[in-house]
This record gives structure tokens, sequence and C-alpha cells, in this order.
């Protein structure tokens, strides 16, 4: 199914199934209703939600933990990550587990909280993507690509299988750092990746996207590798490099 | 009191391809979003109150003044 309508869903809180009339939609205007929706669900309540935040300063930051946990839940945490003072927004975190972490993620608005994530230590973040990969959630690790450091995102993709690349390229917020993304990783990544689609239908639609948005150089990398895949992938992948 | 359509709820127009669905999809979105919208509120009044439960005692005071509850 398109990304964008999987992001949709999630970000409604619905079975991406329910949205199936937006498949004739283009694209871009999926997302844009996308970041609409985003938009308005966070600025709803915006005003108790900044009291809270506002309140939270009163507590150490163990309780605030312990609320976050135990009272607030992921998707209250997401809607006032953006809104808590960035150092006290860390400190509460780094005492939060990497399972709860990672829901929190998921409903994150990552644009809102882009200066809490980037301090974060890389080893919460590192638990986090593990989490998030080993509960297949690439779109939630596609939307954090775009607002990590470079070395953050490389040991991030490092903790990925080929599948699980390909499929997170696939879903990445900003398209534009595909090739960036790629540059990060040794040499021989993409061709295994390459061959890992090779050998399964499924990931030949994230492949080829993948590719489509590949600069000049690793066209140039993948060309030679042609040979070895599957006619009808070979001659789509041919198209799209071309 | 009549469901507030889409563009209502996102405050402002509808992406062209959004805006040229079939009513129904439209109507579709709205409600979804405001399940969405609904659903979100009421975890935020039920929070607030049990909050407050984990609290110590001696700041209780000071942090339903600061939330407004």
């Amino acid at each position: 199914m398109n990304p964008e309508i999987l992001k949709l869903a999630r970000a409604l809180g619905v079975d991406p199934e329910r949205l199936g009339y937006l498949a004739d939609v283009d694209e871009s205007d999926v997302r844009l209703l996308r970041e609409q929706v985003t938009t308005t669900l966070f600025d709803a309540n915006l005003v108790v939600l900044e009291r809270m935040a506002l309140a939270s300063r009163l507590l150490p930051a163990p309780v605030v933990a312990k609320i976050a946990e135990k009272v607030f839940g992921p998707l209250l945490c997401a809607r006032i990550a953006g809104l808590v003072d960035v150092s006290r927004g860390v400190d509460v975190a780094k005492r939060l587990p990497p399972k709860f972490l990672a829901s929190v993620a998921a409903e994150l608005d990552p644009r809102r909280a882009t200066a809490i994530i980037t301090r974060v230590p890389l080893s919460t973040v590192l638990a986090v993507a593990s989490e998030l990969a080993g509960r297949e959630d690439w779109i939630t690790l596609g939307r954090f690509v775009g607002h990590l450091p470079d070395e953050t995102v490389r040991r991030s993709i490092d903790l990925l299988d080929d599948v699980g690349l390909l499929r997170t390229a696939y879903v990445l917020d900003d398209k534009n750092r595909v090739d960036h993304v790629l540059s990060l990783l040794p040499a021989s990544r993409l061709p295994e990746l390459v061959r890992a689609a090779a050998a399964d239908p499924s990931l030949w639609e994230p492949t080829l996207d993948l590719l489509a948005h590949l600069g000049e150089t690793r066209r140039a990398t993948v060309r030679p590798l042609l040979g070895e895949l599957p006619e009808e992938l070979r001659a789509r992948a041919q198209a799209t490099i071309k | 009191m009549a469901e507030r359509t889409l563009a209502e709820q996102l405050g402002g127009p509808l992406p062209a391809g959004i805006e040229a669905l079939p009513e129904e999809h439209r109507q579709d979105l709205a409600a979804a979003l405001g399940d969405a919208r609904h659903r979100q509120a009421k975890a935020l009044a039920q929070a607030g109150e049990e909050a407050l439960k984990y609290v110590p005692a001696l700041l209780r005071g000071a942090v339903r003044k600061a939330v407004g509850l």
C-alpha cells in the first residue's frame, strides 16, 4: 500500500484498509493532508497540554517519568514532548524504558521534538531503534531519519537487515535523504540490498523506489548488478536508473 | 449538532486531491479525525486527575494550580 496512506492511517489511529479510497489520490496531497491532520491533533488541547508541561517543572524528573509511563501513556507523552524544556525532556526520556520510548516515538511528530530527539544519548536512540525494528515499525524509523545526526542515523541503520532497510527507505518522510543515507553506509551495502530484493518480489517496489532516488554516482554502482536480477525486475530497474 | 466538515476541523482548504474526493469519503475522513480528537481529549481529561496520585502530597496544591484543575 502507498506509504503515505499508511502514515495517514497511523496519524488518525485507523486501519489503513479503511482509507483504501485514497489509493488514486496524488501522494503529495495525501502527505499534505497528513501534515494538516498532525498539526490539528497536536494543536487540539494545546492549552491544557502547555499547563501540564509547565506543571511538570515543579516535579522531580523521576516522578515525571513515572507519571509519563504509568498515567500519560505514549500518545499524551508524544503530544507534550515538544512543549517541555529540552533538558527536562531529555532527563525524563533517559529514565524511560526503550519499549515505552518506542511507543512514544510512534506517536511523536519529530518536527516538534527535534531539540529533544537530537540530545537523547546515542545508546538510548539505538535501543529504541532496535525495538522499532523488532516491531517492524518502518514508518516510525523512517520519520526520524531526517531529524537525527548522521552518526546516529548510520548506527541505527546498522541495526537493520536488508529487508528492514529497504522498507524503511520506502517510507522515509524526506525521500531526498535516500541517497545521503546510503552515503553513510559501506559501499557494499547497496549491492546487498539489490541482491536481497532479487530474492523477494515483495521488495521490488521499495527497491525501485530506492533506485529512483539515488544520485548518479550510486546508480553507476548498481548498473553492473542488473544482470543478476530476475528479468521483470531487471527491466524495471533499468528503466528507473537509465 | 452537525458534524464539522474535514476542512472546518483542519482550519483551512483541503489539498486538491482530497477536495476532489466524493463527499462520502471526505465525510469518512472527517469522522476519523473527529474520533481521533475525541479519544485524545478523553485520554487527557482522565490523565490529569490520575497523575495527581503520583505527585508528592506537598506539591499537589501547586501542581493543581499550575494545571488548572
